[in-house]
C-alpha cells in the first residue's frame, strides 16, 4: 500500500496484550480499527475509486478475524460440523455448533431429506418461473395453505426469502407521504423495505412503548409500525400488549417479522404473539422458512384481501423465481414434524434454560436474551475475532458480531441453541467457551 | 501535509444524536451528504472542547457538526469519520477569530460559558450565553485508552470547498450505551435544532482526556 492511501490503517501494528494462557496471536493490525463504513463512500468518480483501498484494508484485516466469516461448511448444519479453515487450510472436523438457524434440527431430518428427493424426482431442480407466471406448483399452492391453517389465519403467500417478504410487503403496502415506524433494531430488510417505499421513517427506541407513542403523535395519513418476534443480535422479544395498544390510539397497523420465533414460541409454535396471546390482534404476520423450518423462503400470513393485494403489489416476489418446488416439498414436510412434534420446542426450551445455567455458573457474560438466541457479551471490538479463532480451534463454530452489525463495543458472539443438541453437547461447549474467555478475563 | 493548529486540551467531549437526514442535509453545502446511521436518520455531532493551552491561552468551544462519510484515499491519511461544522461558539473572542479566519468555521458572534463537571461516572457540559443557559449534554465513561483519531472537517469559504485533517490524540472511551442526554435551551445557537427532529440520547458517546487537536492546512478541493 502506497504511503498516501490509508496509511494510518495500514503501516503499524498495535500490539495488544492478552492475560493468560493460550493466545497465539497476540497483536492486533491498527487496520482493524477500521470496518466496512470506513468504505461506503469514496473519493473521485470512479465506481471502482474505492476497490483497491477496501482489498488492501481486507488483506490485512481477514486474516486477523474476518475470514471467521464465510467459512464453507463440508457437512450438513447439525450440532457438530466440519469446516474447512481457509487461514491455516486445516479441516476442523466435529465442531460443536452453535451457529446455525437450525432451532428444531428439521434441515436434515431423515424425512425431510426423503420429501425433497421425492419432490425432485417429479418437479427437478428449480420452479423456472416467477410465482405469478409459470413458477407456481401444486406444491407452492398446498404449502401456501398449510402454513395459513399453521398460523390460524385467512391467507398466506410465499416468498422467495425472508428478506424478499419483508421489503416486498414494506414497500407493496405503503407509499411516498406514509409514516414507517420501526423498532431500533429492525433487520436490514424490513429497513431497506422503508427506503424502497419511500414512505416517510422513523425508529423508536428498542422496545419502548413510550417512544413508539412519540414517533407516531402528530401525524396524519397511513401508519405502519413494524417489530420483530425475537431480535437476533440480543434474543429479547417485544412487549406486544404495549405496543398494540399504541398502535391502536394512533390508527396504526401492526406487523411482526417472526423469522427467529415462529414455529418455536407459543403452545402451538406459532410464535411470539401467540406466546404473548396476542395473535389476532397482529395485522400482518411475517416470517421466515430459513430458521426452525431449515429450508429457504418467507411468508406474509394475514387477512385474504391482504394476501390478494400483496400478490399483485409485492416486486420482490412479483419479479422473483418462485422458491424451487424441491424446496418447498422440504418445508411441507419440515411444517408437519414441527406441528405434529411439540416434544421439539419442549426439548429446544429445555436446552436454552440448560446452556444459560450452564454459561450463568461459569460466569459467561449473557446479554438479556429471553429466547434460543443467547449474546455472550465479549464488548472487546479489537479481540473478538482472536477470541472467535481461538473458540474455533477449542472446537466450537459460533459467529462474531462486531460493529457495525451491532453498537461499539457491544461486540459478542450469537449463540444459537438447538432442540437437536444433546445434554453433553452443551456441557462441553459451555466449558469450552468459559475456558476461552476466562484467558481474556471475561467470565465473572 | 503542515500543521496549522494545535490546541492542547483538558476534557472534550462529543455526542452523536441522531436526527432527520432532510434537516442534515440542509444544513450542508450541495457536495457533501449526510451519512445516514439508518434510513432518514443522520447524525449530529455536539462537542464541548476545554481547551487549557493555545495561541490564545485557555479557552472552551462548542461546536455543532454534521457527520458525513469521510473520502477514501481522497487525500492524505485515512480518516476514521467526516464532519461539516455548521455552528460553533467560543468563551474567547481572539479564539474565533482565529480560528474562523484559519479553518472558516461560522462561529456565533457573542461568547459563551462552559462548566465542565466531572465524576467518575459521568462528565456534563453546561454552556450558557450571557448567564441564560444554551445547552446541558452528559456522556457516560466506557474503557478508556489513549488513541490518536484522524477526522476529516470540511468548510466553505463563500463558494470555496476546503477540507482538512483534523487529529485529536489523548485518553479516550467510546461507547453506545445510551447513558447521557442533552437538554437544549431557548437561544440564537439552538434555534435551528430546537425545530428539528434531534434525539435527546446520544447514540454515542466520547470523551476525553488531556489530548491535542491537531489541524492541518486547508486544502481546496
Amino acid at each position: 500500500m502506497s504511503d498516501s492511501k490509508n496509511a494510518g490503517a495500514t503501516t503499524s501494528v498495535r500490539r495488544v496484550d492478552v492475560e493468560g494462557e493460550g493466545s497465539t496471536n497476540p497483536t492486533i493490525p491498527a487496520a482493524m480499527e477500521y470496518d466496512y463504513t470506513n468504505f461506503y463512500f469514496g473519493a473521485g468518480d470512479d465506481p471502482f475509486a474505492l476497490l483497491e483501498p477496501f482489498d488492501e484494508w481486507y488483506s490485512q484485516v481477514e486474516p486477523a478475524g474476518y475470514y471467521l466469516y464465510e467459512l464453507p461448511l463440508h457437512t450438513a448444519p447439525g450440532t457438530r460440523v466440519d469446516i474447512k479453515d481457509t487461514k491455516t487450510g486445516e479441516m476442523r472436523r466435529g465442531l460443536i455448533n452453535f451457529a446455525s438457524y437450525n432451532y428444531l434440527g428439521l434441515s436434515y431430518r431423515p424425512e425431510v431429506k426423503e420429501a425433497i428427493k421425492e419432490a425432485t424426482d417429479v418437479y427437478g431442480g428449480g420452479s423456472s418461473g416467477s410465482p405469478i407466471l409459470s413458477g407456481t406448483t401444486a406444491l407452492h399452492r398446498a404449502f401456501a395453505e398449510e402454513m395459513a391453517a399453521f398460523k390460524g389465519t385467512e391467507a398466506a403467500i410465499l416468498f422467495p426469502t425472508g428478506y424478499s417478504a419483508n421489503v416486498g410487503t414494506i414497500a407493496g403496502l405503503m407509499r411516498s407521504g406514509d409514516l414507517i415506524v420501526a423498532d431500533q433494531f429492525a433487520h436490514a430488510s424490513i429497513v431497506d423495505g422503508m427506503i424502497l417505499s419511500k414512505a416517510k421513517s422513523r425508529f423508536f427506541r428498542h422496545n419502548r412503548a413510550d417512544d413508539l407513542d412519540r414517533k407516531l403523535s402528530g401525524f396524519d395519513g397511513k401508519k405502519l409500525v413494524i417489530v420483530e418476534g425475537v431480535y437476533s443480535m440480543d434474543g429479547d422479544v417485544p412487549p406486544l400488549a404495549e405496543l398494540i395498544e399504541v398502535c391502536r390510539k394512533h390508527g396504526a397497523r401492526l406487523m411482526i417479522d417472526e423469522a427467529h420465533s415462529a414455529f418455536v414460541f407459543g403452545p402451538t409454535g406459532k410464535g411470539v404473539a401467540e406466546d404473548q396471546g396476542v395473535e389476532d390482534e397482529i395485522d400482518i404476520h411475517l416470517g421466515t422458512f430459513s430458521k426452525s423450518l431449515g429450508g429457504q423462503g418467507g411468508y406474509v400470513a394475514g387477512p385474504q384481501r391482504l394476501i390478494n393485494y400483496l400478490r399483485g403489489f409485492s416486486r420482490s416476489r412479483f419479479f422473483s423465481c418462485a422458491l424451487s418446488p424441491v424446496v418447498v416439498a422440504g418445508l411441507r414436510k419440515a411444517l408437519e414434524l414441527a406441528s405434529k412434534e411439540p416434544e421439539l420446542r419442549t426439548k429446544l426450551w429445555e436446552n436454552v434454560a440448560t446452556m444459560q445455567k450452564l454459561l450463568t455458573d461459569a460466569g459467561v457474560p449473557q446479554g438479556d436474551s429471553t429466547s434460543h438466541v443467547i449474546p455472550i457479551m465479549v464488548r472487546d471490538d479489537a479481540r473478538i475475532f482472536m477470541i472467535g479463532e481461538e473458540l474455533m480451534r477449542e472446537g466450537i463454530f459460533i459467529n462474531p458480531v462486531r460493529y457495525p452489525a451491532v453498537g461499539k463495543h457491544k461486540s459478542r458472539f450469537r449463540m444459537s441453541i438447538s432442540a437437536a443438541h444433546t445434554r453433553a453437547d452443551l456441557e462441553e461447549g459451555a466449558e469450552k467457551i468459559a475456558k476461552v474467555l476466562g484467558r481474556y478475563g471475561l467470565c465473572q | 501535509m503542515s500543521v496549522v493548529g494545535s490546541y492542547r486540551f483538558h476534557t472534550g467531549v462529543s455526542a452523536f444524536f441522531e436526527m432527520a437526514t432532510a434537516d442534515a442535509r440542509a444544513l450542508l453545502p450541495d457536495h457533501l451528504e449526510p451519512i445516514e446511521v439508518r434510513h432518514q436518520r443522520s447524525v449530529l455531532s455536539v462537542n464541548a472542547f476545554l481547551f487549557d493551552d493555545s495561541v490564545v491561552g485557555p479557552y472552551t468551544e462548542l461546536m455543532f457538526a454534521v457527520i458525513v462519510p469521510p473520502a477514501v484515499a481522497a487525500w492524505g491519511q485515512h480518516a476514521k469519520a467526516g464532519l461539516y461544522p455548521f455552528l460553533a461558539a467560543t468563551s474567547s473572542e481572539e479564539a474565533r477569530r482565529i480560528k474562523a479566519e484559519r479553518f472558516h468555521f461560522p462561529y456565533h458572534e457573542q461568547s459563551i460559558d462552559a462548566q465542565f463537571i466531572e465524576t467518575h461516572e459521568r462528565i456534563r457540559v453546561r454552556i450558557f450565553g450571557s448567564g441564560a443557559p444554551i445547552l446541558d449534554l452528559s456522556v457516560t465513561p466506557g474503557a478508556w485508552e489513549t488513541t490518536t483519531h484522524l477526522l476529516q472537517g470540511y468548510m466553505m469559504n463563500g463558494s470555496e470547498r476546503l477540507r482538512t485533517i483534523l487529529q485529536i490524540s489523548g485518553d479516550y472511551t467510546v461507547h453506545e450505551n445510551e447513558g447521557g442526554e442533552m437538554t437544549l435551551f431557548p437561544h440564537p445557537i439552538t434555534t435551528d435544532l430546537l425545530r428539528q427532529e434531534v434525539s435527546p440520547y446520544p447514540f454515542r458517546e466520547h470523551w476525553f482526556k488531556n489530548g491535542t487537536e491537531v489541524f492541518h492546512k486547508l486544502e481546496t478541493f
